[in-house]
């Protein structure tokens, strides 16, 4: 007995450990609310500055702290530490595995049907088309920063180009959705690697910073090119997309006149769906080809060591370039869609919230997984819409939440990655053999 | 087995490389005959490793030749090196960490694949000489231990089925047991297939015994060269690199 109160202890953290721990949590607390929540200021009636102090909700503020991470520390003590095949049994695991490989094909044929059953409902129908959006964006930005590990914080400016390609294309030249559309894609392209070579060299945090200046370089160049782009003003006045030359409208030319049907505005908003649906399957069908060729492998090489790419011939020149450019054109596209759909553009849309939010839901989704970046863009965009209850606290929950997901799932959700070469036959990796080595 | 041919697989002549002012090679020859393992020693910083990455165009060489099988490869870009069947496993190993080990070896084939076949032949040998890559496909790279991450690192380089194998310090980090499976594994390779070997070592005494020549650098010089044996018998070679400069 006498040697295991040594062991005890260090298993179980002792009352005067926690509550240590906890004090000192409440001072930490104590010194931020003080100012923060302790002394309420105002501008007077006179523009004078006015404060009173607020000492009971900051004593509150102050105990639930205290007590929160009393809690916390029991509850930790009480789960013992991290374990996954303790905690969950294997036949739920099993269960959870075959739930997980359900997940893809429930929700592709719900998204199908999402028109077919919220027809009457012009909110989700809008909402769904800006999900799918920001998932074609996500899967887009994939390409770069999941599979090749080039971190693009300036990815709004492709959305950018496809967008204005298409406005500046269609209300100068009179060009139809479908020819332009390709053509943003190029274009965005043929940006990203005009973005390509001169980051080729950089890595990491300057890659970032380089590409934080392009993002905003493209936005002020819309701005301030009044003649082209009619700076702050935007392009207005951008046309809807035709089905095979046959416009949305209720003229007598019009789809709803042809079909002998009456005419319904939701008939373009859910024509409007079933494009970006089908642009975002595109993305996501063509990623997952490129994955499994010698090219999606050479990117995913690259994120893991350059040096070694080289060692292998890989020429990291092209590879990069192509990863940019591929990556640009999906954004283009997106952008492309954004013009038509929105029928007005300004440089106000592509501000670098834009990136940050597509590169949130990346990373939230877990780099490289296309179904983790298409759940985080619904929980992003769609988790932010069903918070609009919440008013101001709208942003804390959200940054809560991102914060305790970075937590528990520090790789996104999503955070393992799909083999792409199979010799005989599929294995199931188990989850205990596929996390990071640090040997 | 190393009767010297008429022209040498790889030949470098008064090869001279530089980072920035530090001049790492200071005019290097060398010569790698078809069918031979050669081993380079020498002290840290001697120059082993940058001749090594010279010979794959990064640094550039300054001054001198390289020639592979009777081309001048000294300006050709890297990744056009490789494709010319010369394989490296770099120094620290470098494999891919969060790729499966059947991505790593299907890694070293892409580059110069030509065909289903030639990856599945290559794949096989790679197999008979690592049966434990073979139990381990589909773990991560970064799972392995690191010899098994070594013989993947070799594993990869021979997926290209080079004609010149260049393994930058192959025992680094190792366990002398896994160690000597490494070079047990290098010269199966060279007695079967006859792969030309450039193995590049601090282990001088494993290296050289299984190396056909050795050359010793000092300070981006070649100051000594001869065959393995003969290397291993000089008391200066055995003073500096063997009995780590005791005098007894």
């Amino acid at each position: 007995m006498s040697a295991n109160p040594a062991a005890q202890t260090s298993r179980a953290p002792s009352a005067a450990f926690i509550l240590k721990k906890s004090l000192i949590s409440a001072l930490v607390a104590l010194v931020l609310f003080s100012l923060m929540i302790g002394v309420r200021t105002e501008a007077g009636p006179d523009g004078q500055l006015t404060y009173w102090t607020r000492f009971g909700d900051l004593a509150v503020m102050v105990a639930a702290v205290f007590g929160g991470s009393i809690l916390i520390e029991l509850f930790r003590q009480w789960w013992g530490p991290v374990d996954t095949a303790r905690v969950v049994p294997a036949p739920v695991q099993n269960a959870l595995a075959f739930g997980g490989r359900l997940v893809a094909p429930v929700l592709l044929v719900f998204t199908f049907l999402v028109p077919v059953l919220f027809y009457n409902e012009r909110y989700i129908l809008d909402l769904a088309i800006l999900v799918l959006t920001y998932v074609m964006l996500g899967w887009g930005l994939n390409v770069v920063v999941g599979l090749a590990g080039l971190l693009d914080l300036g990815y709004v400016a492709f959305y950018a180009v496809g967008a204005y390609s298409y406005a500046l294309l269609a209300t100068n030249f009179g060009l139809s959705f479908w020819i332009c559309l390709p053509l943003a894609g190029i274009l965005a392209a043929f940006w990203g690697v005009l973005l390509g070579f001169p980051v080729l060299r950089l890595r990491g945090d300057y890659l970032a910073i380089v590409t934080l200046a392009f993002g905003e370089i493209i936005r002020l160049v819309l701005i301030n090119w009044q003649s082209l782009t009619g700076g702050p003003n935007g392009v207005t006045g951008i046309p809807r997309p035709t089905l095979f030359g046959i416009p949305l409208t209720p003229a007598d030319d019009g789809l709803a006149a042809m079909l002998g049907i009456e005419f319904s505005p939701t008939h373009r908003i859910v024509f409007l769906f079933y494009i970006i649906l089908a642009l975002a399957l595109l993305t996501n069908w063509v990623t997952i080809r490129l994955r499994r060729l010698p090219i999606g492998r050479a990117w995913e090489a690259l994120r893991e060591d350059e040096v070694a790419c080289r060692a292998l011939g890989i020429n990291t020149t092209t590879t990069k370039l192509t990863a940019f450019a591929t990556g640009a054109m999906f954004g283009g596209l997106a952008g492309a869609f954004f013009a038509t759909r929105q029928g007005f553009i300004s440089p106000e849309s592509f501000t670098f919230h834009e990136s940050a939010l597509v590169l949130a839901i990346v990373v939230l989704g877990g780099m490289g997984s296309q179904l983790g970046v298409a759940l985080a863009a619904l929980a992003m965009i769609g988790g932010f819409e069903l918070f609009r209850g919440l008013d101001q606290y709208r942003m804390l929950v959200f940054g809560m939440a991102m914060v305790l997901l970075m937590i528990w799932r520090p790789r996104g959700l999503i955070g393992h990655r799909a083999p792409t070469v199979f010799l005989q036959r599929k294995e199931a990796i188990s989850s205990d053999l596929v996390k990071e080595g640090h040997g | 087995m190393s009767a010297s041919p008429a022209t040498p697989l790889l030949a470098i002549r008064s090869l001279r490389a530089a980072y920035g002012k530090i001049e790492a090679l200071k005019g290097v020859d060398i010569d790698i005959n078809a069918g031979e393992i050669v081993a380079l020693i020498g002290a840290n910083g001697a120059g082993k490793s940058t001749l090594m990455m010279t010979i794959f165009g990064r640094p550039r060489a300054r001054s001198g030749h390289i020639e592979f099988d009777g081309q001048d490869i000294t300006g050709v870009p890297t990744h056009d090196i490789a494709r010319l069947r010369i394989a490296q496993s770099p120094e620290g190993r470098r494999i891919f960490p969060r790729m499966s080990v059947a991505e790593n070896l299907q890694m070293g084939a892409d580059a110069t694949d030509s065909g289903e076949s030639d990856r599945a032949n290559s794949l096989e040998r790679v197999f008979a000489l690592f049966p434990r890559l073979k139990e381990r496909m589909t773990q991560r790279g970064g799972t392995l231990s690191g010899g098994e991450q070594q013989m993947l690192a070799i594993g990869r380089a021979l997926m290209s089925r080079p004609r010149l194998l260049m393994l930058d310090e192959p025992s680094l980090g190792l366990a002398p047991l896994i160690a000597r499976q490494i070079f047990d594994a290098i010269r199966t390779l060279n007695r079967q297939d006859g792969l030309t070997v450039l193995i590049v070592e601090q282990n001088a005494n494993h290296a050289l015994k299984l190396a056909h020549r050795g050359y010793v650098m000092v300070n981006g010089l070649i100051t000594l060269s001869g065959t393995g044996n003969e290397l291993l018998q000089r008391p200066e070679i055995r003073a500096a690199y063997l009995e780590g400069g005791r005098r007894e």
